[in-house]
């Protein structure tokens, strides 16, 4: 018995040291692997520098449209405004021009804030309510190459497809309803 | 270091309390959560930017001003009216409100099929190629022509009045077949009225909006689809200023919706209101409360009348005012009190501005040679065939005429083969409007058989009344080819589906208004294009008639159906005639006959480019100007009747009267009538009900897979049946199980039954549900006209 009780003792900070391996292991796959597994890296199909495109300013490609939508990314037609033929020697342009703007396609860019179907936002009111873009969005400013498009492999959205918590919590501190039917109609 | 179980155990715990601190098992919970709505059978919309197109819509032959929400200028996603047409002022049916539904339907056939087994199997269509079905096609159509067998090529086309219908005949004409068939309608028993009456190969037309008192002999003005263009005009008119101004007396057996609209209904015994329309006429005769100096002026035959043999013939006048036709006689037989009769008589007879219609937005022509000029006659009594009145007849669109053909040989020899529709026995057979003589003699084989039959734009196995013939017929048929957008009844027996881009797809056209006494023609350009391997049906005509040379692909020179259209349009400019309606303010209501519009238009290419924008053009309606009859008057005694080519020996024959032909079976086996019906949220034509109609059929019309007959309460009674108890509905034609819906709409001894249901094609939303009227109703030829007549047969219902 006191053997026994002798030998449990002495075993005590071992096993806080098992418990510890366990619990910082556990830690270290929940923040660091699983967030790493869980999202994919994808290319975008070309890329675009944002810091190259300065001379205008966020609105003039992102805009909203006489009825009040949102452009989003702009579409092919907008680029063939000035690259029909090609303005530098970057390889990203010289793609655009031979696989999008000469068969006529559409550049599938690949949306970092893609928003689920299922919701309802428009940037009309949130633009009026002065908010600026950064936001939510990233900064772009300074930004030559596109990071990569990182997909969620269960859900298919974008790793920066807002989180229904983080509409709600805002629109709690600005005094916006957080009705169902305000975001899902 | 031994790592035993204790370890193990504390490890696993060190292991589960960092998991919870972690964004894992929250993540997992909320991911899988997210993935729910991404799985792949889950619509997504596409996005982007929303734009809106006019358009026309050609699904019915009204040709509504519609317009189209496009996503990114192709992604159609919401057909809703144009409130920018003058008509219509943003107005639609259910019917056209579900254009996208089947632009996107899952029947839809997405490229020419062949079938490799028997008829009717689906697992033996098999998908061929354009050019191989084409050239098969013509290389048969060739070798018949060759071998002078043209006339053994037939087609069934649907009754819409548009350019295809001329480039059919065109292509039958200089192929040389002369069996090309349209699809029954009620707008050919007003075409049967005014070529007896008048000579004039026109249907007869009515001015809705100027009438001050409209006595509707069992039009459906409000029933959806056909007649939406004219009567809601009509109707905004009629209720100004939120008071109604217009009278309008419903005349039917039934309390449709435009009974219960009206602002009288006279429910007369089914098949009755041409009784009713000769017991009027007798009372404005008899009484002298009629124009007069009209009739004296303008009518042949209301008075005695000499014949070309010297005999003396009783007139109108005298038949009319005949006992047979005094109130109550009239009354016995169609139901209604001598007071009413009276009444009714007196209103019509001395309101300004009184009308009376009938066909109009009908399902089926109802109604005989005979009921037909009853109709009109009590139109002539009021004068109302004046120029300028309130009853005229359609007006031609001055569209460019399409080249004479140059017939050669061939074509002229099959040409002069006798129609399959010909019948020595009726002295009036309008080209194309005899499809049940046409059916009937290629199910006997009297006259010659018929190799290839074509059908576009219609789908006769289901939605021609008694379509059992047509199925018999096709027995006989050894090739049949649907142009079909869709898996319907007759492109599912079809042995060669060339298929048609949709409605929304395609070049069309709308050539006049049934019924509408103004002139109206739009253009239908295509909203998104087509997303299947389809073929505009005008451009294999235009191929087919290329790959059989001269002199049929010389009278048939257009590159592509559009080029086709704007020629047609070049010479709707050079008329200088009417004008585009590009303003909703345009009166075309307004328009008096024969008044001159403006044109504003300087040439072919402005017209073409305004009506592909989507606004139609229009034109005040035809001054009624001589008639084409023998006397040329108006003609009540109708000379052109004479049965068998020899003179009638009774002088009735010649007038307008009231006979109604009895329907087959016997009374004490079938003791009740059956009347098919068309509500407002189905559609019984070339198009199925759609899934938004669907949504609008009430529980007492169709419950699960059981259509729904009503039946009047004291007929309910009579027989012992109980609300909602599944019977059997037999008549001749066949028999179907129906569950009853007591309805005090219905008449007494009478079953109603709704069309548009029953359908056994397309996909599992559609087929299986009810019972399609079309199956149990019985066709009628009256001795005058191959135009059928479609008004009620016996019927018998037992318990099952």
């Amino acid at each position: 018995m006191n053997q026994k009780k002798s030998s449990s003792s002495a075993n005590k900070p071992l096993g806080v040291v098992f418990f510890l391996l366990g619990f910082i292991g556990a830690l270290a796959v929940g923040w660091i692997v699983f967030p790493n597994l869980l999202y994919s890296k994808k290319a975008q199909p070309i890329n675009f520098s944002h810091v190259a495109h300065q001379s205008e300013d966020c609105e003039s490609c992102h805009s909203l449209r006489a009825d009040g939508t949102y452009g989003g990314i702009p579409r092919i037609e907008r680029c063939r405004e000035c690259h029909e033929s090609a303005q530098g020697s970057s390889e990203a342009e010289a793609k655009l021009i031979s696989d999008y703007l000469e068969k006529n396609r559409e550049v599938p860019w690949k949306v970092y804030a893609w928003q689920p179907d299922n919701v309802y936002f428009s940037h009309a009111p949130h633009k009026g309510q002065g908010l600026e873009c950064t936001r939510c969005h990233r900064e772009v400013s300074k930004e030559e190459k596109l990071p990569p498009y990182r997909e969620n492999l269960i859900t298919g959205y974008s790793i920066s497809t807002m989180k229904m918590v983080e509409c709600e919590k805002c629109h709690a501190d600005k005094g916006a309803s957080n009705n169902c039917e305000i975001c899902h109609k | 270091m031994d790592f035993g179980r204790r370890a193990f155990l504390q490890f696993a715990a060190g292991a589960v309390g960092g998991t919870l601190l972690s964004p894992l098992p929250w993540q997992l919970a909320a991911d899988s959560a997210r993935w729910s709505q991404n799985w792949s059978w889950r619509p997504s919309p596409e996005r982007g930017e929303v734009t809106k197109v006019a358009g026309v819509c050609t699904m019915c032959e009204g040709g509504c001003a519609i317009q189209a929400r496009l996503v990114n200028g192709n992604r159609a996603i919401l057909i809703e009216g144009n409130p920018a047409n003058p008509l219509t002022e943003g107005g639609i049916c259910a019917l056209g409100a579900s254009g996208l539904q089947f632009l996107y339907a899952p029947y839809r056939i997405s490229k020419p099929m062949k079938q490799t087994k028997s008829r009717g199997d689906m697992s033996g269509l098999q998908p061929i190629s354009w050019d191989e079905a084409l050239a098969e096609l013509g290389k048969k159509l060739a070798k018949m022509r060759a071998d002078g067998k043209s006339h053994e090529v037939a087609a069934i086309t649907s009754n819409r009045p548009s350019s295809m219908a001329d480039l059919w005949l065109q292509f039958f004409t200089s192929y040389g077949s002369p069996n090309l068939f349209r699809m029954p309608s009620a707008v050919d028993g007003l075409k049967l009225a005014a070529q007896l009456t008048t000579g004039k190969a026109s249907p007869f037309a009515f001015a809705l909006a100027k009438s001050e008192y409209v006595l509707s002999f069992g039009s459906n003005l409000f029933e959806g689809a056909g007649a939406a263009i004219i009567a809601f005009p009509a109707l905004r008119r009629w209720t100004r200023g939120g008071k109604r101004s217009v009278k309008l007396v419903q005349v039917e057996s039934r309390c449709s919706m435009t009974a219960s609209k009206a602002d009288q209904f006279l429910a007369v015994a089914p098949g009755t209101e041409a009784a009713l329309a000769m017991g009027i006429a007798h009372l404005m005769v008899r009484s002298g409360h009629y124009d007069v100096d009209f009739v004296k002026n303008n009518v042949f035959g209301f008075e005695d009348w000499t014949d070309e043999a010297g005999k003396n013939r009783q007139g109108f006048k005298k038949l009319v005012t005949s006992a047979a036709y005094s109130p109550e006689e009239v009354a016995k037989l169609t139901g209604l009190g001598a007071d009413q009769i009276e009444l009714v008589a007196r209103e019509f007879a001395e309101r300004q501005n009184a009308v009376a219609i009938w066909a109009v937005g009908q399902p089926d022509n109802a109604n005989g040679a005979y009921h037909q000029m009853a109709f009109a006659a009590l139109n002539v009594l009021k004068g109302n065939l004046k120029p300028n009145g309130l009853m005229s007849l359609s007006p031609v669109v001055p569209l460019a005429g399409l080249p004479l053909v140059q017939k050669d040989a061939a074509a002229e020899k099959s040409l002069q083969r006798l129609r399959l529709d010909a019948a020595k026995s009726r002295p009036v057979q309008f080209q194309q409007y005899g499809l049940y003589e046409f059916l009937d003699s290629v199910r006997t084989g009297s006259k010659y058989p018929v190799e290839i039959l074509m059908v576009h734009e219609a789908n006769p196995l289901y939605s021609m009344p008694e379509n059992g013939l047509f199925q018999e017929a096709l027995a006989k048929v050894p090739t049949l080819i649907s142009f079909s957008s869709y898996m319907d009844e007759t492109a599912a027996r079809a042995d060669l589906i060339l298929p048609d881009h949709a409605s929304l797809e395609r070049y069309d056209d709308v050539a006049g208004i049934p019924c509408a006494s103004f002139s109206y023609y739009a253009v239908s350009a295509p909203v998104t294009k087509p997303l299947l391997d389809t073929k505009h049906t005008g451009e294999v005509l235009l191929t087919l008639a290329g790959s059989l040379g001269d002199p049929v692909g010389a009278s048939m020179p257009w590159k592509s159906y559009e080029e086709y259209l704007k020629f047609r349009v070049e010479g709707l400019a050079q008329s200088r005639k009417g004008a585009v309606a590009d303003k909703p303010d345009v009166q075309i209501l307004n328009l008096s006959a024969g008044e001159s519009v403006q044109p504003n238009f300087s040439s072919g290419a402005e017209l073409w480019k305004k009506l592909k924008a989507g606004s139609c053009w229009y034109d005040a309606p035809a001054l009624t100007t001589g008639f084409d009859t023998a006397s040329g008057k108006i003609e009540l005694a109708c000379r052109l009747i004479a049965i068998n080519g020899a003179p009638a020996a009774d002088d009735k024959l010649y007038l307008p009267h009231f006979e109604l032909v009895s329907p087959s079976g016997s009374e004490t086996e079938f003791p009740l009538l059956l009347v098919a019906y068309k509500p407002s949220f189905t559609a019984a034509d070339y198009f199925p009900t759609s899934p938004f109609m669907n949504k609008l059929i009430p529980d007492s019309t169709l419950r699960g897979e059981d259509a729904f007959v009503e039946l009047h309460p004291e007929t309910a009674a009579k027989f012992d049946f109980s609300q909602g108890e599944l019977v059997s509905l037999k008549t001749i034609q066949g028999e179907a199980a129906v569950r009853i819906n007591i309805s005090a709409a219905a008449r007494p001894g009478v079953v109603y039954l709704p069309k548009g249901l029953g359908h056994k094609a397309y996909d599992r939303y559609i087929q299986g549900k009810g019972t399609n009227a079309n199956s149990l109703m019985e066709v009628q030829l009256d001795p005058v006209s191959s135009v059928g007549t479609v008004w009620a047969c016996r019927a018998q219902l037992r318990r099952v």
